[in-house]
Order: C-alpha cells, then structure tokens, then sequence
C-alpha cells in the first residue's frame, strides 16, 4: 500500500512529485468543468466535468481518461489510460481514450522517448485515478448520507450495500468536482488489479485498420497549403545562389522563398539539432505539384567552411565549431583508425588495469565498428503550421513538444502561451522525432508565406537530412591469467561525434581491474538518439566480445556472464554501477531456461546469446540462425525481459518482437554512408529495411515476473540482438563478425 | 575495414562474368542451329536465309550475347524465380516471384509497380504495358548460360517460346527488347544502340546462326 | 478533368492526369488512410486495389485509373468487417500503424488468389510491404487466422 500526498485548494488539485531518476514535477489540473466537443460512441457533446488533468467524468458515464504522452507505436495511449482506469476502478471496454493536448504544466513533461513513460506516469496516473475514485465515493457518502467507507465501487459504478443504493460515477461527478481534494488516498495492492496486467486491445486499432486520419501527414485544414524544403546535396554544403524562374512557373506554385532556422548566435538547446541552416522553400498548393516544382530549381551550392554554433548550456552559452569538411566513410573510417591510437578520455579506472595488463598471461583485443543508422520512420518528418502576427498553431507527429516549445516561442518571438502545439500519432518515432526542428521550419514557412502550411519531408528528404545514430567503434581488452581468470578489462570506445561508452555498466563491477575510455571527432554529420542510444552499439560490441571472451576461457557464454555478476552482487568493484545483478542474472536464467539452452542445439540451427540492461530494464535474447542460400536467417528467438510490472502484456510482448525484428534487420542490413558529404543510401532501394520473409518465424517472450514498479519497454530488447545475432553468426559461419552491418556477402538477400 | 562493408548491396557475381568471349577461328564442330533440330531443319530450308557462314554468324553472336546478358535484358531472364535488379543483377529487392504466367504472384505482380512507361525520377520502377518474365514453363533463362549454351537456346523452339527463325528476327522488335533501351532516369543502357544489336541478332540468323564453341 | 471510380464513388476531377494516385487520393480525394512512404514502389504503403489488382499508388499515374475501379482502406469494408481487418483487431497487429493499411491490401489480394495461403505464398506476396516496427510475426499470423475463418469472397 503507498499512500497519496497531495496539496490541495479549494477548487484546484495539486500534485507535486519527484520523479525516479530526473527531478521532474508532475502538476495535476485544476477541477474545472469543461466543454469539450465530444462525438466518440455517438454521444453528443455536453457538460463535463475534469475531475483532474487525466480524467473526464461525464454526466451520462462516459469515461474519457486522456493520454498525456505521444504515441508513436509505443502504445502509450492504451497503456497510460490503462493505469487510470486500474485505480479509478471502471470497466475499460467503456473508456474513452483521447490524445491529451500539449501542455506540459497540466499534464507533465509529456516526452516520448528513453523508454519513460511509463515510469515516469506509473505513480502520478494511479494517483490521478485513486484520487478521483475516492472524491466520487465522498460525493456519494455526501449525497446518500452514509459514511464514506462503506461505499464500494466497481467498474465506474458506486455501491452502498446496506442501504441497496447505488449510482453511476457520472451521477455524482460533479458533485466529486466541488469537493476538497483528499489526502493520504490509498492506492491498490497490485494483486488486486484487473485492468492492468491484463491484454487490453489498442485504443486506436479499429481506425489504424480502416485508414481513419490519424498521423501528421493526414492532417488538414482550411486553406492549407504544402511546403518542400530543397535542402543541400551533401553535409557541408550550402547554396550559393538560385534561379526559381522555372519552379514559379510550374502549376499550382504559390512561393518559393529561403528561411534561416535559426538567427545568428541563437543559443541552441540539446535537442535543437538541425541539419541545414538555410533553406530554399518551394509552397504550393498540392504535395505531387511541390514535389514536381522543386526539381525545377536551379541551385548553386557551395562548401560552407567550417560553422560556430552557439550551444546554451548550464553554464551560459558556449561556441562550437562544426568542421566543414565533406565527408566520405572511408575517410571517417581511417580518421577511427588515428583517433583510436591516441590517448582518450578516462571515463572510470578501477584499480591497478595498467599492471593487470602487465602481468597478464593471455591478452585478447577485439574492436567493432559500426555505421551510421538513419530512422527511417515509415511517415516521413512533416508538420503543419499556422502563425499569424500574435499566435502559433502546430500540428503534427513530435516525441517532445515540450521541448520545442521553448525553441519556437524563441525563434518566433511569441510567448509560450501563444504557442498551440497538437500532437498527432506518429508513424514511427526511435527518437528522429525528439529533435523539433521540423516545427521550427514549418512555422517560419508558415509566417512567411502568411498562410497555414503543413511541411512535408520526401524519403530521400527524410534519409539525407537525419539526425542519425552516430558511427561508432570500440576496442576491447581483456586480461586472462595464467589458470584463465578474467583478472582485468578494458573499453575504449570512439566515435563520430560522440563515444557510445557507458563506463557504469557491465562488466564493470564485475572485475577488480577496469578501465574505460571515450574519444570524438567532431563531424557536421547531424546525429541524435536512436531507439537506445549508445546501448545500441554497447550491446553489439560488448556482447560479441564477452563471447569471444567465454570460448577463450572456456566458458560457457551464460554461465560467464553469471559469474560475473555474481561477483557483481556479492563483492561489487567500485562506484555507481548502473545495473541491478540480480535482476540481470534473472534475464539470463529465464532465457537459458526457456531456450533449452542447455541442452544440444536442435538442428539446423546455430546459436548466440546476449542480454544487455538500459533504460532501468534487461533483456536477453538467445538467437536461432541458419544459413539460407548463404544468407544469414535468424529463425527462432527466445527473449526474455524484466520491464517489472508489465502494464499490458499482449502489448508488451509486440513490442518485444518487433525490437527483436529491428535488431535484426539493422544488424544485418542497416547502415548510411557518405561520399563528399553526400549521403549515398537514399530511399528504400539502398537503404534496406527488413521484410516479412527475413523475419523470424517464431519469438517466444518471457518476463519475469515481479512488483517492482514498471521500467522501459521500447528500447531494451533492442540492443542485444544486434550482439545475439553476432554471435549466433559465428557459430554458423566459424567466423567472428566485427563490423556492422553483418550481411555476409554483398549479395541483396 | 572499407566503405562499402557498411552498404554493400552488390551481387558477388559469378558466372555474369563469363563474358569473354573467346571466339576461335576453328569452327569445325560448331553445331548449326539446322543441323542440330532435325525436324525443324525442313521448316528452315525453306527460308531465304542467307549463306550460312559460321564466322560471319559467331562473330555476330559476340555482339548479340554481350547485348542479351547486359543487366537491361539478363535481369528479366534469371536463373531462379526471382528477377534481377540493377547493373550489378543483384536479386530484385523484396523477391518478386515468377508466378506460373511470368506476371508475378499476388500482391507482387509486375504491374503493381511497372508501370505501362517509366515513372519519372531516380530509383523507380522502369514501366512497359507488358512488363513480365518469361512465363514458369519456358523460363527462357539468360543468367548463367555460356555464348554455346545461350546460343543453343536462343534457336531452340523449346526453349525460346516455340519461335521460328522468322519470329525469331521480328522479336528484335518485340515491345519488351526495346524496353532495354528506354529504362527510365540514369540506367545504364546495353552495350550498344538496339539497331546494332538487330542488326546483329538478324546478321546472326541469317548466316546459320552458329553456337561459340564451347569452352 | 478526369473521371476516377473510387471506392464506388464517382469523382470528378481536375488534375493532372500523370499525378500519381496517392496524391490524388489524398490531396484531391481526401482519402488518407492511403500512406506516402518512400514514393518509389520499395515499401507498399501506398497499396489501393486497381481492378482488384495490388497496385503502388505512388508510382501508378492517375490516367491508369480511368475506367477501372479503385479500392482503397476505407473502402475495403464498412466497419472493419473484412476478415482480415477483423483478425487484425483480434490480434492487435498494429504498432505504430503506418504501414497496416498497406499490408491488409496486400494481403486481400493474396487471400482473393489463395484462400489457404502457405508461409512461403504469405512471405511471397507480402514481401513488397515494409513494417518498420517489425510486427510481420504477427501479420503473418492475422492472415493466416483470417484465411481459416474462410476469408476471400468479399475480397
């Protein structure tokens, strides 16, 4: 049992809470009664009454519990609402789900991305519906003159046994409004939930299956027009000058004019990241009609030299230079090959590794590189925008509108409140969509061409003008003595423009002797978070590496990751370990276990495992691959995750398998090169994406299962395929494979 | 540690590059179309061809077989089910298949993305109104064959969808064989102008369309 | 001006007729549930029924149209009774959802052709159609499900 606390007013509700891991307040709404235009089941709008920011009561009982976060497949609009309905007691089939609007002092941070909703909503949401379940039983206590603890409730209805009286929640919701908001709500025992852990369908599954408009590209409105940006060939690049006379003059073309994103010294923040800074802008009246005029362009470009960036930081404003060169991957691999040579920063050291080294019978070096990865989201980046001299309103699909909002209040020079941002679902997000310059573009194209204007981004548009998953490369060292103890270990990881080494994390802990050290080169290449951002090549590299490691000591690859955490557990090296050993050895039992690890392979297959923790959850994968016509086929997986409370299980184990798919696919497909700047894979054609037959045929999903409060689900299966698959290769082919992506041969299948 | 580890789409090609044609000067054993298919020889006596000349006529075939095993005519005339794609043939992205009348299967038919022209711009479907692979019972397979094999199928009505040497030469015109030379945006075109492929392929036939030697 | 039957609806219109249907159906139409995903036939987003075939809408021009008719989702079937739009609620297919609509067409035609589709007839007609979050296992299954129940007539 956890018990509420709350500051309460007289007609305002007030939560303030200090989040696991970050400090954040959630503030709750206040109790105002609302109109809302309402067409959901037929019911006709009326009065209702918001018991707080995540629920709506109304007279007739129709529940609408609104989701504060942006779904991008994640299914945080049925899973959110899901926790609401456990503690509020109604019956979900009756519950209407509705994006929540952005506003991020009613309804939190609103962020979609790191894996946190749920951990960030899990406590303020059971809240939320403890709350207003309990107001409603005062309402009704007050009403029916009986004492509040005789009042049950069940499914959205309220029950006063001895008298036989009862009522809907929508009989007493506005008295609920009217009442002092309570204190020390006790919330359910989490044995007692009957909506939570239970598969709920999606929320939205019936309009996904008929082609209801619900992504950003669908959205419309009066008098809008379409907008093209004809951004540079190549990173490094700017234009010079242009000739738009043919362009104009092709049919429906309204304008076409350049924006700056952003003035001179404007003080970026972390997720300001935009590609070009100045833009040509084709507008017209139909999207096939843009798209036909702006290959009509007539463009100079021009090397655009080295840049200074202003980045905002804690510390005041800071300049950063962008190198200008125009970078191909092979020199960006050779300069890899310098950088890795030189001395690094040290990231953690534990103990004497220098020595360790020293004295150590037996040295195995391995490094692993990786490429850059585009998002490829299946609706390409887009947003409609409509400024006018005093307001904004945007529209569109965006992880964290919390944190543009700032950005375009800046930019446009409008106060926050004047700034509408509406959130539609996305297709697709793995973190492109956390990055708002979009919006910043669509809403200085809007104010320009003084006309409401959705942005559309084309594929290729979408693929060369990323904010992508940086290059990586990582060197591992391990030292064996003499009887083939693991006795020091040693990462020193670099990148392009960004080290992907997490120094707090296994096996670190796990190893008297430690060293961990990152390097950068700096790059114009945009890049960004990427589902499981640095977990997604840590998982590869690390995990590909404690395999070779076990066969060196001869080992088994489980029971070595076992014994590490063992130690890890009983006698931890050093500070600040991120992990929880046990409940990363957990992951490790349960698919040893489910996978029949011990028992021979069953032909034909060939086997690799990894387990990897982030984002406060582990996952582990043991991988079934064979070799169809030559070509790598991971046919089976046996997946084993600890997320804690899994919210929705049906839900979960989707998510689960289709991490599992992406991880396969970009292990063994996924990679952006450069040549002069120019990015070379740019649609589907070049760039591959996993298809239906290169899928597995089964995912078997297991959870462990325990009451720690819910962690991430939509990265941390992720990363360890991509080390499960590595390794499974290796036992297929007697080759170990140290560059991404693994496909074999350059054959396409 | 190279670029091209990062993308590589490219077909490790194998018997695509058998293409040198070593073409000698002894063509005693050289098998004619006419005296190889003993009772499609009548049919041809009958035909104005001209002389046969077994140089004349390989010679021409060089000529022929680098056109025919170019990516814009090999790619459709694969060795399994699937088509090819691009100048390196590799297996066409997402695996079309065949289907029994060439037309694809399903949801994957040809024409669900070949259009009756090409669709402008870079890495789009090149589109023909009869855009197909030969059908499954006369797979007319390019991929793979040597000039003596491909030339030995090219005249055997069996093999080459029951065509005389007169259907034959009216099919350097087929709809489909120039599509090669019209692909749409930025494809590489076959190794020479399609009058000088016809006028080859006709060269070929007419002189006793003569196999290569086999190597 | 041109004449386009879609979804058993005549519309009359005055475009271009080399604009590609997709932009037609959801610039011109407002037909949306038909999705833009790469332009160039790789990721079958875009699937409509053109005379029952499984047609790219992005690359198929809208003269192509003219006196065939056009079925997109939202004329699949009235309120999701289509076999397979029923199995894929039952089975919760979606993640993001992008790309469903263009694999329930692709999978229409295939149950039209099939009505007891093997693995390999399931891989090869939805080979063209891309999920990037990775929920094949499940489609898979949905059609499947949907060719017992005894799908096809409708298609």
């Amino acid at each position: 049992m956890e018990n509420l606390k709350t500051n309460s007013s007289r007609r305002t509700f007030l939560k303030t809470s200090l989040l696991a891991g970050g400090g954040l307040m959630i503030h709750f709404s206040g109790l105002a009664k609302l109109v809302l235009p309402h067409t959901e089941g037929g019911q006709a709008a009326e009065q209702w009454t918001e018991i707080n920011g995540y629920v709506k009561i109304s007279p007739k009982n129709v529940i609408t519990i609104l989701c504060p976060n942006p779904e991008f497949g994640q299914n945080v609009m049925t899973s959110l609402p899901m926790i609401v309905a456990e503690e509020l007691d109604v019956d979900w089939k009756k519950v209407v789900v509705e994006m929540g609007p952005h506003d991020n002092v009613k309804l939190g941070p609103q962020f979609t991305g790191g894996s946190n909703s749920m951990r960030m909503y899990w406590k303020p949401l059971r809240e939320a519906g403890a709350t207003a379940r309990h107001m409603l039983k005062l309402a009704a206590a007050e009403t029916w003159s009986v004492p509040v603890d005789e009042i049950t409730t069940r499914q959205g209805m309220l029950y006063h046994d001895k008298t036989s009286k009862k009522a809907t929640y929508g009989d007493v919701a506005a008295k609920a409004a009217g009442m002092p908001v309570p204190k020390g709500i006790k919330l359910k025992d989490v044995k007692d939930f009957n909506v939570v852990r239970k598969s709920q369908k999606n929320v939205e599954g019936a309009k996904l299956v008929s082609g209801k408009p619900l992504f950003g590209l669908d959205y419309q409105h009066e008098g809008m027009l379409i907008a093209m940006i004809h951004h540079p060939p190549a990173f490094g690049m700017t234009h010079k000058s242009f000739d738009a006379t043919a362009t104009r003059k092709m049919p429906g073309i309204k304008d076409v004019f350049t924006i700056k994103v952003y003035e001179d010294g404007f003080a970026q923040g972390g997720f300001d990241v935009r590609t070009f800074n100045d833009l040509i802008v084709v507008v017209g009246k139909t999207t096939w009609e843009v798209m036909n005029a702006r290959k009509k362009l007539v463009v100079e470009w021009m090397p655009i030299g080295d840049v200074k960036n202003t980045m905002a930081g804690r510390d005041g404003k800071r300049e950063v230079v962008v190198p200008g060169a125009l970078e191909s991957t092979t020199t960006q691999l050779l300069k890899m090959r310098e950088y890795e040579k030189m001395p690094a920063q040290q990231l953690r050291k534990d103990g004497d590794p220098e020595t360790a080294f020293k004295n150590a019978a037996q040295i195995i070096e391995r490094s692993y590189d990786a490429p850059f990865l585009a998002h490829n989201c299946m609706e390409p980046m887009n947003f409609f925008a409509h400024v006018t001299d005093d307001k904004a309103l945007l529209v569109g699909p965006v992880q964290a509108p919390g944190w543009t909002e700032p950005t375009l209040a800046k930019v446009l020079n409008l106060p926050p409140d004047k700034i509408e941002i509406q959130m539609t679902r996305m297709g697709g997000g793995f973190g492109r969509r956390a990055y708002g310059h979009y919006l910043v573009e669509a809403a200085l194209i809007s104010r320009k061409a003084k006309a409401p204007v959705k942005l559309i981004y084309s594929r290729e548009d979408d693929t060369t003008y990323g904010i992508y998953r940086p290059m990586y490369t990582a060197t591992y060292r391990a030292a064996l003595d003499a009887d083939k103890n693991l006795i020091a270990f040693h990462v020193k990881g670099g990148g392009i423009p960004e080290h992907a080494i997490h120094a707090n994390r296994f096996p670190a802990g796990a190893v008297d002797h430690y060293l961990a050290e990152g390097w950068e080169i700096p790059s114009n290449i945009t890049i960004g978070a990427f589902r499981a951002p640095r977990s997604n090549f840590n998982a590869a590299a690390e995990q590909c590496f404690l395999d070779e490691l076990a066969e060196a000591m001869g080992k088994d690859p489980i029971a070595l990751r076992l014994e590490l955490l063992k130690r890890a557990k009983e006698n931890p090296v050093g500070k600040n370990n991120e992990y929880d050993a046990d409940r990363y050895a957990g992951v490790l039992e349960l698919v040893r276990e489910k996978s029949g690890w011990n028992s021979a392979v069953p032909k034909p297959f060939k086997r690799g495992v990894a387990a990897y923790f982030c984002h406060n959850s582990y996952a582990a994968h043991v991988v079934d691959l064979v070799l169809k016509d030559g070509q790598p086929y991971v046919e089976r997986v046996f997946s084993a995750v600890d997320c804690g409370i899994v919210i929705n299980p049906d839900a979960a184990i989707n998510m689960v398998q289709g991490a599992v798919v992406d991880g396969i696919g970009n292990s063994l497909y996924g990679g952006l090169t450069h040549k002069d700047g120019v990015v070379q894979e740019q649609n589907f054609h070049s760039y591959r994406l996993i298809r239906m037959h290169e899928a597995p045929k089964s995912i078997d999903v297991s959870f462990v299962q325990n009451d720690i409060d819910p962690t991430g689900l939509g990265e941390p299966p992720f990363p360890p395929v991509f080390g499960a698959v590595a390794n499974a290769l290796y036992k297929a082919t007697g080759k170990r494979h140290y560059q991404q992506p693994f496909t074999l041969s350059n054959s396409r299948i | 540690m190279i670029a091209n580890q990062f993308n590589g789409h490219k077909h490790e090609g194998t018997l695509r590059s058998v293409l040198v044609m070593a073409v000698l000067m002894l063509i005693i054993g050289f098998m004619a179309f006419g005296s190889t298919i003993g009772h499609k020889r009548k049919v041809m006596q009958g035909k104005p061809i001209a002389a046969k000349d077994s140089v004349a006529s390989v010679k021409a075939f060089e000529k022929v077989y680098a056109v025919l095993m170019s990516p814009r005519c090999m790619n459709c005339h694969p060795a399994g089910d699937v088509p090819l794609q691009g100048d390196d043939s590799h297996l066409h992205a997402m695996l079309p298949k065949r289907g029994t009348d060439g037309k694809g299967v399903y949801a994957m038919k040809c024409m669900n993305c070949h259009q009756p022209t090409n669709t402008p711009g870079l890495h789009t479907p090149p589109g023909n109104p009869n855009w197909h692979l030969p059908p499954a019972d006369m797979k007319m397979v390019f991929e793979g064959r040597s000039p003596y094999e491909l030339a030995k199928q090219l005249v055997d009505p069996k093999q080459n969808g029951h065509k005389d040497i007169k259907k034959l030469k009216e099919h350097a015109d087929d709809d489909l064989v120039l599509a090669g030379w019209n692909m749409g945006e930025a494809r590489t075109l076959p190794p020479m102008s399609h009058a000088e492929f016809k006028k080859a392929w006709i060269t070929w036939l007419n002189t006793g369309a003569f196999a290569p030697k086999e190597q | 001006m041109i004449t386009l039957n879609i979804n058993q609806k005549t519309y009359k219109l005055d475009l271009d007729p080399n604009t590609p249907l997709l932009w037609v159906l959801r610039d011109h139409v407002g037909l949306v549930g038909t999705k833009y995903g790469c332009g160039v036939a790789q990721c079958g987003a875009c699937v409509v029924h053109l005379d029952g075939e499984a047609v790219r809408s992005c690359v198929t021009k809208a003269s192509r149209a003219v006196g065939k008719k056009v079925v997109t989702i939202e004329g699949l079937s009235e309120n999701n009774s289509h076999p397979l739009q029923k199995t894929w609620l039952e089975l919760d297919v979606s993640q993001c959802g992008y790309c469903q609509a263009g694999q329930i067409m692709s999978a229409a035609v295939l149950l039209r052709e099939n009505k007891n589709p093997t693995d390999q007839d399931i891989n090869d007609a939805m080979a063209g159609n891309i999920c990037r979050c990775g929920t094949y296992l499940r489609i898979k299954e949905a059609i499947k499900f949907a060719a017992a129940a005894g799908s096809g007539e409708k298609v």
